[in-house]
C-alpha cells in the first residue's frame, strides 16, 4: 500500500520533470536570442532534473540513493544559475545583440562592468 | 574488528542493495515502467532539438548554452534509467556528467568573455547573431539615445 502511495507520487514526479525538460529544450529551439535561451534552458533543467530526481528518490527509496539524490540536487541548484549567469555575463561582454523587442539594458553605456553600479 | 562484528557490518554495508529486492512490486509499477519508456523517448527528443541549436548556433554562447542543457539533459536521462533499475549506482555518473557540463561551461563562459578582438571583427559579429530577430546595430544606438 505505501509502495504503491510511493510509486504513484513517484509517477507526478517524472511527469513534472520530463515536462520541464522537455520545455527548456523548445525553448532553447525557439527563443529569439542568447539571454532568452539561457532563461528557458536553466530554469528548466534545473527544475527538471529535481522531478526527475525526486521520482528516483520516491521509488527506489533506499538510504544510498537519498543521499545522493540530495547531492545531486544540492550541486545542481548552485550550478547551473551560476553557469548560466557567467555565460550570460560572458556574451554580453562579447556583445552579444539582444532581441528586437528588448526594453532596456543596464550594461550597455559601461565599457568596463566594474564601473556600473549594476549587479 | 572482533569477529563477530564481521556479519553485521556486512549486512549493513549490503543494506541498501537487499531493501528494494525485498518489497514486492506495487500496482502502479507497470504504470510507472510505461512513464519511464515515455520519458526516455522525450528527454532523447529534447537532447536532438538543444543538438539542433548546437549545429545552427548562431552565437558561440548558443553552442554552449546548448551544451550545458544537454549535460543536464544527459544527467536526468541517468536518473530515469535508475529508476527503471532500480539501481543507486547509476546516480555517481549523474553526478559526474553535471559537474563536467558546469566545469566546461564556467571554461567556455571564460573563454568567450576574453575573445574581444572576434566580436569587434564585424563580419564575425554579422555571422553570430541572426538577421531579423535580433536588434540591428542603428536600433542599439537609437534606443541608447532616447
Amino acid at each position: 500500500m505505501t509502495q504503491l502511495v510511493l510509486d504513484i507520487a513517484a509517477i507526478a514526479c517524472l511527469a513534472l520533470g520530463l515536462f520541464f525538460m522537455l520545455v527548456g529544450a523548445v525553448g532553447v529551439v525557439r527563443l529569439p536570442d542568447v539571454y532568452h535561451r539561457l532563461h528557458a534552458a536553466s530554469k528548466c533543467s534545473t527544475l527538471g532534473l529535481l522531478g526527475l530526481v525526486l521520482a528516483a528518490m520516491l521509488h527506489v527509496g533506499t538510504l544510498t540513493v537519498i543521499t545522493k539524490s540530495i547531492a545531486v540536487i544540492a550541486f545542481a541548484f548552485v550550478a547551473v544559475p551560476v553557469g548560466s549567469h557567467m555565460l550570460a555575463k560572458a556574451a554580453h561582454r562579447d556583445k552579444a545583440r539582444p532581441w528586437k523587442g528588448t526594453l532596456s539594458d543596464e550594461l550597455a553605456d559601461c565599457e568596463d562592468e566594474g564601473a556600473c553600479n549594476v549587479s | 574488528m572482533t569477529p563477530d562484528l564481521a556479519p553485521i557490518l556486512i549486512a549493513a554495508a549490503d543494506h541498501g542493495n537487499s531493501a528494494a529486492v525485498e518489497q514486492a512490486p506495487s500496482a502502479a509499477e507497470p504504470w510507472l515502467m510505461l512513464s519511464v519508456q515515455v520519458g526516455v523517448g522525450l528527454l532523447v527528443l529534447s537532447i536532438l532539438l538543444c543538438l539542433w541549436r548546437m549545429i545552427r548556433g548562431p552565437h558561440l554562447a548558443d553552442r554552449v548554452l546548448a551544451g550545458d542543457t544537454m549535460a543536464m539533459l544527459v544527467a536526468g536521462l541517468v536518473i530515469v534509467l535508475a529508476i527503471k533499475l532500480d539501481s543507486a549506482l547509476f546516480y555517481d555518473a549523474a553526478i559526474v556528467v553535471s559537474v563536467l557540463g558546469f566545469a566546461s561551461t564556467v571554461a567556455f563562459a571564460q573563454y568567450i568573455g576574453a575573445r574581444q578582438k572576434a566580436s569587434d571583427d564585424p563580419l564575425t559579429a554579422e555571422l553570430e547573431n541572426q538577421p531579423g530577430l535580433i536588434a540591428t546595430p542603428d536600433e542599439l544606438e537609437r534606443r541608447a539615445g532616447k
